[in-house]
């Protein structure tokens, strides 16, 4: 497994002046012109100005797209064209390490975006100690989105694929996910559709490590994503190998 | 010692379509054995159950003394494998193609990239080790895919088509390099559809057809038992009924394909006494080799994905 995370990261190293690019610029965009720009027309929101409320819904939002779109384009670049899975397994590694290689290796690319997110943040004041304990969490999103983009690799048949799990899934999950408004202020019907996505529990759980309490429900936003991971990783595993070995 | 790669009744089906049906075979140490078929034969679903990318769906295999269906991690360990695409790393220069194909293995940093040098210069590669492979020419990929197939230094060499699509230099050259390999009593299992290259490498052959074994033997002895010696073309045009009449009636073993004739002769006495009967029809004279005995075996019609 670490050999194929490891045979990534040396890709990674070649290239990671644009890794560093996208990392740092993206959510300076996003933060200035989203959360100071739109946020100044906003008073409060859940307590919070806007640019505070923003910035956990940034976090988990990138980790969510940079494990996911890692784990799908270079990936089914990786299974079809190029049939780099197929030499490995000319190895003695089996389809279930590759996957977890993956896996991990995506998750790690979301973690370098979150690593991102908070340097950019520093220069909006945002800073607080607690972000420490937000980057597990953040981690198990990727984690999550990281599998879940592995599914979606094994089940592609082609690129265009691609389009119905982004402009399906993803898109609407970052938008509806309490990430640029409060899910409270949504009708009953979105508000359980919401409630549904993993990203909404990682928004409102890393939200509440930094301004709030701990309560219950932030175990629950917990459980959720790690019965989420559980959930994907087995499914990844199962249709992954069916496509390697017939 | 046991034998390298044991088959017994082998079938693999692909969603109901039959791809191998009830292949046996044995390969024996130090031997080169060669699977010979064409296009669509079954050639690559059998090397893909020797290294694990395709599970048999009857029948057993065993691989170095280890069974295919439950120890492929292990026999992986101890095959080198090249397969039909060469399946390089597009993103990654030649010497970490095989630095990073030996961790892999497990094999540790320095001794993989001890040995990655030395199989580079090996191959005739030294001077691209920098080079990404997408720029190297399709030998150079071959050989460079060859040298990946022994980084871990494997007991057994499996080598789906390795010359196909290669220039008669860069084939000649590997060509020379597997005589080497066979100098030294490496194992080697290959396919091909070159019947020359099955000739000059392999101690023997299986010929296969539509996922079926026709037969399993060293190249001369296949050639001796269903061809002979010599063979005369005849071409034989408007003739061919009469020409066939005759050569049944003189009881002469012979093959026809489009207006053409294949006579086969037990010795040149034999082909020169048939010889002398010919007048007024264009023919050659030649030795029977093992394509003669693929033809005849398989048949002369082209298949659908030829």
């Amino acid at each position: 497994m670490i050999q194929v995370w490891l045979r990534n990261f040396l890709f990674f190293r070649k290239t990671f002046l644009v890794t560093l690019f996208w990392t740092t610029l993206e959510p300076l965009m996003y933060l200035a012109a989203i959360g100071f720009g739109l946020g100044r027309f906003v008073e409060q929101i859940e307590g919070l100005s806007f640019i505070e409320f923003y910035y956990p819904g940034l976090l988990a939002s990138t980790a969510m797209m940079v494990s996911y779109f890692e784990s799908t384009y270079p990936s089914y670049t990786k299974l079809t064209y190029q049939k780099t899975y197929l030499t490995m397994l000319l190895t003695p590694l089996n389809p279930n390490q590759i996957l977890f290689g993956e896996i991990l290796w995506a998750a790690t690319k979301g973690f370098i975006g979150i690593c991102g997110v908070i340097l950019i943040s520093l220069f909006f004041g945002l800073f607080k100690v607690q972000v420490y304990l937000v980057l597990p969490i953040l981690f198990l999103l990727c984690l999550v989105f990281a599998a879940f983009g592995m599914i979606v690799t094994s089940l592609a048949k082609n690129y265009d694929s691609f389009i119905f799990s982004t402009s399906g899934l993803i898109i609407p999950m970052s938008l509806i996910g309490g990430t640029y408004f409060s899910i409270n202020d949504m009708p009953l019907f979105m508000r359980s559709l919401a409630q549904i996505f993993p990203l909404t529990h990682a928004v409102s759980l890393t939200r509440t490590i930094l301004y709030r309490q701990l309560s219950m429900s932030s175990l629950i936003d917990l459980g959720v994503l790690i019965i989420y991971l559980a959930v994907f990783v087995l499914i990844a595993q199962k249709l992954f190998s069916k496509k390697l070995i017939k | 010692m046991t034998n390298a790669v044991v088959a017994q009744n082998l079938a693999k089906d692909f969603d109901g379509i039959t791809a191998v049906k009830n292949i046996s075979f044995e390969i024996k140490p130090g031997e080169c054995f060669g699977i010979l078929g064409p296009n669509g034969a079954g050639k690559s679903t059998t090397m893909k159950m020797i290294y694990g990318h395709v599970v048999p769906t009857k029948g057993d295999l065993f691989v170095l003394g280890l069974n295919a269906r439950t120890d492929i991690k292990r026999i992986k360990s101890k095959i080198g494998v090249v397969p039909q695409e060469d399946g390089l790393d597009v993103d990654f220069n030649s010497l970490e193609n095989l630095q990073i194909f030996a961790s892999y293995y497990g094999v540790p940093r320095d001794i993989a990239k001890a040995r990655a040098e030395h199989l580079l210069s090996e191959m005739k590669l030294s001077e691209q080790k920098f080079r990404h492979v997408e720029a190297l020419s399709g030998g150079m990929k071959r050989r460079l895919a060859i040298a990946r197939g022994m980084i871990h230094q494997p007991e057994l060499l499996v080598l789906d088509e390795p010359t196909t699509g290669l220039d008669p230099q860069a084939r000649l050259w590997i060509w020379n390099y597997f005589e080497n390999l066979k100098a030294q009593k490496k194992t080697m299992i290959l396919t091909t559809h070159y019947m020359e290259e099955a000739e000059r490498l392999c101690d023997r052959v299986a010929m296969i057809d539509q996922g079926v074994m026709l037969d399993c033997a060293s190249p001369a002895e296949l050639v001796k038992k269903h061809i002979g010696a010599e063979v005369v073309e005849i071409s034989s045009g408007s003739e061919t009924s009469y020409w066939k009449s005759k050569l049944s009636t003189l009881k002469i073993d012979f093959q026809d394909h489009e207006n053409k004739l294949f006579a086969f002769f037990p010795n040149v006495q034999a082909r020169q006494s048939f010889i002398m009967q010919l007048q007024n029809i264009h023919y050659v004279t030649r030795l029977a080799n093992l394509n003669d005995v693929f033809l005849k075996l398989a048949g002369y019609s082209m298949r659908g994905d030829a």
